[in-house]
C-alpha cells in the first residue's frame, strides 16, 4: 500500500513539473480564439488574422466557426463559465443582453468613430450609449428580380423611380403574362415588413425604444398594404411560404420577385450557377402616399466584433480588435466579398467582388442614404416570437387588422416595460 | 460466524462499486438536473443561467395562458392519434412477421429500418412527401391539400409520421414476447377446435399482454414528451404552428428563443406530472388485463 502511495505521489509530483514546465517554456506567445458563425466569411476572416498577425508574430489568431443555431447556446454557456472566446462576432438582437450585464469589454478607446456611422455606432452599443464592440460591417435589404419575367410581361425593370404601385402592377402583369407569382411577401421581418412600415412614415418601437408603436397612422398603413399583398393572386399566401422559403422559391423560378439582403446575394450567385445572369437588384420601391417622410427606407443591420469583460489578454485583445476596426482590417473584410465594411469610404471593395457576376450590387451601397437602423430593445427576445404570432393571426384571418396591431403593442410594450419603467 | 459478515460487508462494498459509474450518472446527469429544474421553475431567470425565487409566479402564468392549454390538448391528442393505432398497427405487423410466410427475415429487416434513420432525415422526407406544392402525394391523387399548413390537419399528419416510425421498434418487441408463447397452447387449442380468430384473443393476447404493456407505456411516454418530429416538420413560418405546438415544442420556444428558463420549467414540470399521472392509471389498469401466468 506504501509502495502505492509513493508512487502515486511520485507521478503527481511529474505532472506538476511536466504542466510547470509548459508554462516556463511560454516564449511570450499569445493564443487567441476568434468565433464567428459564418463559414462564408471564414477565408476573410482568417486573412485579416493573418494580416495582423504578420505585423504581430507573437500573437496566434484562431477562427473558429460554430453555426447560427448553435452560437448563441454556447456563447451563453461559455460566458457563465467564464471561458468567453477571446474575439467573437456580435449581433444586434443579442448585444443588448451581453452589454447590459456586464459581460463585454468597453471598447470606446479603440474606435475610430469619426469613420462610422451612427447608425453603425448604435449597433455596438448597450443600452447605456457606450461602445462594447468594434463595428464590423453593415447591411441593407434590396428587391431581386428575375429578368426573364419582367421581359416575358414586357414590364420595366424595377429602378429608383418606383413606388409600391409599380411593384403590384409589375406583378398583375407577371402573372398574367407568366403564371408566376409575382412579388413575393413574405411574413418575415427584417426581410418584409419592417421596411414597408418605415417607407409609409410609421416604426416598430418608439425614438426612444422603450415602447412599441404599432398604433401609429404610418405604421399601420404599411402593414395594411404589407399584409394585404397576399390577397392578391400573385402572391403566394403564407401557407405556401411555410413549406417553400421565398428564395428557393425565386431561384426555382416560381415567383419574380422578393426581398433579400446583400449578405446572401454572393453565396445565391455560387450556389445558382445556372440562375447567373437572369436576375438583377434594385432599390426597394418607395411609399407614394407616406403618412410623413420621404417614402423611402431599406433596413440596415450591422455585426461588431467583441471581447470579454473580464479576458485575461485585454490589452492584446483590444489591440487585434483595433486592428479590425482600422481601415486596412475592413478593407481585407471587404475585398473577401464577406460583407460591406461598416468603415465609411471603402463600400466599394464590397461592390468590386461582384464584378465578374452580371449583377449590380450599387444599389445596397445607395440605400445606405435613408436606411433605418434594424428594430431592437433589450426585450425584444421576449415579443419577437408573440409579434410573429400575432402577425399569422392576422394572415389566417383570425384576427384582425386592428386587434392584431393592438396585440402586438401590448406584446412590446409588457416585455419593455421590465427593461424601462424605470427611466420612462 | 463473524467471517462471513465480513465478507458480505466486502461483497456489498464491491457491489456498490461497482454499480457506482450507474449511480453517479445517474444522480448527476439525471436527478441533480431535475431538482434544479423544479427549483428553476419557481424562480425567475435572469440572463446568463441566474435565478431569483419568485414562487407560484410562473404556474399561475401559465395555468393563465391560452396557448399552454392549446399546447397540452395538442399533446393529449397526438398521444390519442398515435398510440391506439400504432399498437394496433405493431402487433398486427407483429403477428404477421411471426407466421410462416417468405422472406420473413427480410419483412422484419424492412419493418424495423425507420428505427435506424435519424428522425431528422424521416421528417425532411416526409415533409417532401406531405408539401402542397409539389409533393408526391398531392401530385399522386390530384389534390391540393395543406397537410402541414391546414390547422385542422397538421396534427393527424405528424401523428401518421410518428406511427409509421415506431411501428418496427414496436413490433420487434411484441415478435419477443409472441416467441415465448409455448406452441402447446395452440395444438391443444387446434385439438378442441378453436378458430384461429379465438386463439388470437384466447391465448395470443393473454399471453402477450405483458409486453403490450411495456410497449403501450412507453409509447404514451414518448408521444406525452414528442418534440423533434414536430419540430422539424412545422417550422416558425408555418401558419399551422399554433395547432402542432405541443409541451415540449412550447418549452423549447420559451426556454430557447424567448429565453425564459424559469417558465420553461415550470413547463416541464407541468409534463412530468402529466406522464407520471397517466403511469400510476396504467398500472393501477393493468391487473384488469395484463396476465402474468405463463
Amino acid at each position: 500500500m506504501n509502495k502505492l502511495h509513493r508512487f502515486a505521489a511520485g507521478a503527481l509530483a511529474a505532472l506538476l513539473a511536466a504542466s510547470l514546465a509548459g508554462c516556463a517554456a511560454d516564449d511570450g506567445t499569445v493564443d487567441l480564439t476568434f468565433q464567428i458563425w459564418d463559414v462564408a466569411q471564414r477565408d476573410g476572416m482568417q486573412a485579416m488574422c493573418d494580416a495582423y498577425t504578420a505585423q504581430h508574430p507573437d500573437v496566434h489568431i484562431e477562427v473558429q466557426v460554430i453555426n447560427w443555431d448553435e452560437y448563441w447556446t454556447k456563447l451563453e454557456a461559455a460566458t457563465m463559465s467564464n471561458k468567453m472566446p477571446d474575439i467573437f462576432w456580435m449581433h444586434t438582437n443579442e448585444i443588448l443582453k451581453y452589454a447590459d450585464n456586464g459581460k463585454l469589454a468597453d471598447c470606446s478607446d479603440i474606435v475610430e468613430t469619426e469613420h462610422f456611422s451612427d447608425i453603425s455606432l448604435s449597433n455596438a452599443s448597450g443600452s447605456d450609449g457606450v461602445l462594447y464592440g468594434v463595428p464590423k460591417d453593415k447591411d441593407t435589404v434590396g428587391l431581386v428580380y428575375n429578368k426573364e419575367m419582367f421581359d416575358a410581361a414586357g414590364v420595366a425593370y424595377p429602378d429608383e423611380t418606383w413606388t409600391w404601385d409599380d411593384l403590384v402592377e409589375a406583378s398583375e402583369k407577371i402573372h398574367d403574362a407568366t403564371g408566376n407569382y409575382g412579388y413575393m411577401a413574405y411574413a418575415d421581418d427584417q426581410l418584409g415588413y419592417w421596411n414597408f412600415v418605415y417607407q409609409a412614415g410609421g416604426s416598430i418601437l418608439t425614438p426612444d425604444k422603450t415602447r412599441g408603436n404599432f398604433l401609429d397612422p404610418g405604421t399601420r398603413k404599411g402593414m395594411e398594404f404589407y399584409i394585404g399583398l397576399q390577397q392578391n393572386d400573385w402572391c403566394p399566401d403564407q401557407n405556401y411560404f411555410a413549406e417553400t422559403s421565398p428564395g428557393t422559391a425565386f431561384f426555382s423560378e416560381k415567383g419574380a420577385m422578393f426581398l433579400e439582403g446583400n449578405w446572401n446575394i454572393l453565396a445565391e450567385l455560387q450556389n445558382y450557377p445556372d440562375m447567373v445572369g437572369k436576375w438583377d437588384v434594385a432599390v426597394l420601391p418607395a411609399c407614394p402616399d407616406p403618412v410623413s417622410g420621404e417614402g423611402r427606407a431599406t433596413i440596415s443591420n450591422g455585426l461588431s466584433y467583441a471581447t470579454g469583460a473580464n479576458n485575461p489578454h485585454l490589452d492584446i485583445v483590444k489591440d487585434v480588435l483595433k486592428f479590425f476596426g482600422s481601415e486596412e482590417g475592413q478593407r481585407i473584410q471587404g475585398e473577401s466579398g464577406a460583407a460591406i465594411p461598416a468603415y465609411e469610404g471603402l463600400e466599394d471593395t464590397w461592390v468590386g467582388v461582384f464584378d465578374e457576376y452580371p449583377i449590380d450590387v450599387q444599389c445596397f451601397i445607395d440605400m445606405f442614404d435613408y436606411c433605418i437602423q434594424s428594430v431592437n430593445n433589450a426585450a425584444r427576445p421576449e415579443w419577437k416570437t408573440d409579434v410573429s404570432d400575432t402577425l399569422l393571426k392576422i394572415y389566417t384571418g383570425e384576427l384582425d387588422l386592428d386587434t392584431g396591431l393592438a396585440q402586438m403593442q401590448e406584446a412590446v410594450d409588457t416585455a419593455s416595460a421590465e427593461y424601462y419603467e424605470e427611466d420612462a | 460466524m463473524q467471517k462471513t459478515s465480513k465478507l458480505s460487508r466486502d461483497g456489498a462494498v464491491w457491489g456498490l462499486l461497482m454499480v457506482a459509474p450507474t449511480i453517479i450518472g445517474l444522480l448527476v446527469l439525471n436527478i441533480w438536473p431535475f431538482i434544479e429544474t423544479i427549483y428553476m421553475s419557481f424562480s425567475k431567470s435572469l440572463p446568463f443561467g441566474e435565478f431569483e425565487f419568485e414562487g407560484l409566479d410562473n404556474y399561475i402564468e401559465m395555468f393563465q395562458n391560452p396557448e399552454f392549454w392549446k399546447a397540452t390538448g395538442n399533446t393529449i391528442l397526438f398521444c390519442i392519434l398515435t398510440v391506439p393505432v400504432g399498437i394496433f398497427l405493431a402487433l398486427l405487423v407483429a403477428v404477421l412477421l411471426n407466421s410462416k410466410i417468405r422472406g420473413r427475415t427480410t419483412f422484419r429487416a424492412i419493418f424495423f429500418l425507420p428505427m435506424v434513420v435519424a428522425p431528422a432525415a424521416v421528417a425532411m422526407v416526409w415533409k417532401w412527401i406531405f408539401n402542397t406544392q409539389y409533393g408526391i402525394l398531392n401530385t399522386a391523387f390530384g389534390q391540393n391539400v395543406g397537410w402541414l399548413t391546414d390547422p385542422h390537419l397538421v396534427l393527424l399528419t405528424c401523428a401518421v409520421v410518428q406511427i409509421w416510425s415506431n411501428i418496427g421498434y414496436d413490433a420487434v418487441l411484441l415478435l419477443a414476447g409472441l416467441q415465448n408463447v409455448s406452441q402447446t397452447l395452440y395444438e391443444a387449442a387446434d385439438l378442441d377446435g378453436a378458430s384461429k380468430v379465438r386463439q388470437f384473443f384466447s391465448i395470443t393476447l393473454p399471453m402477450v399482454s405483458p409486453t403490450l404493456f411495456v410497449v403501450l407505456i412507453m409509447r404514451l411516454m414518448s408521444s406525452l414528451k414528442v418534440f423533434d418530429l414536430v419540430y422539424m416538420m412545422v417550422d416558425d413560418a408555418n401558419p399551422a404552428l399554433n395547432d402542432a405546438q405541443t409541451l415540449m415544442s412550447l418549452f423549447y420556444r420559451e426556454s430557447f428563443i424567448a429565453g425564459d428558463k424559469g417558465y420553461a420549467s415550470a413547463i416541464v414540470v407541468w409534463t412530468v406530472l402529466l406522464i407520471g399521472i397517466v403511469t400510476v392509471i396504467q398500472f393501477v389498469g393493468q391487473k384488469k388485463w395484463v396476465n402474468y401466468e405463463v
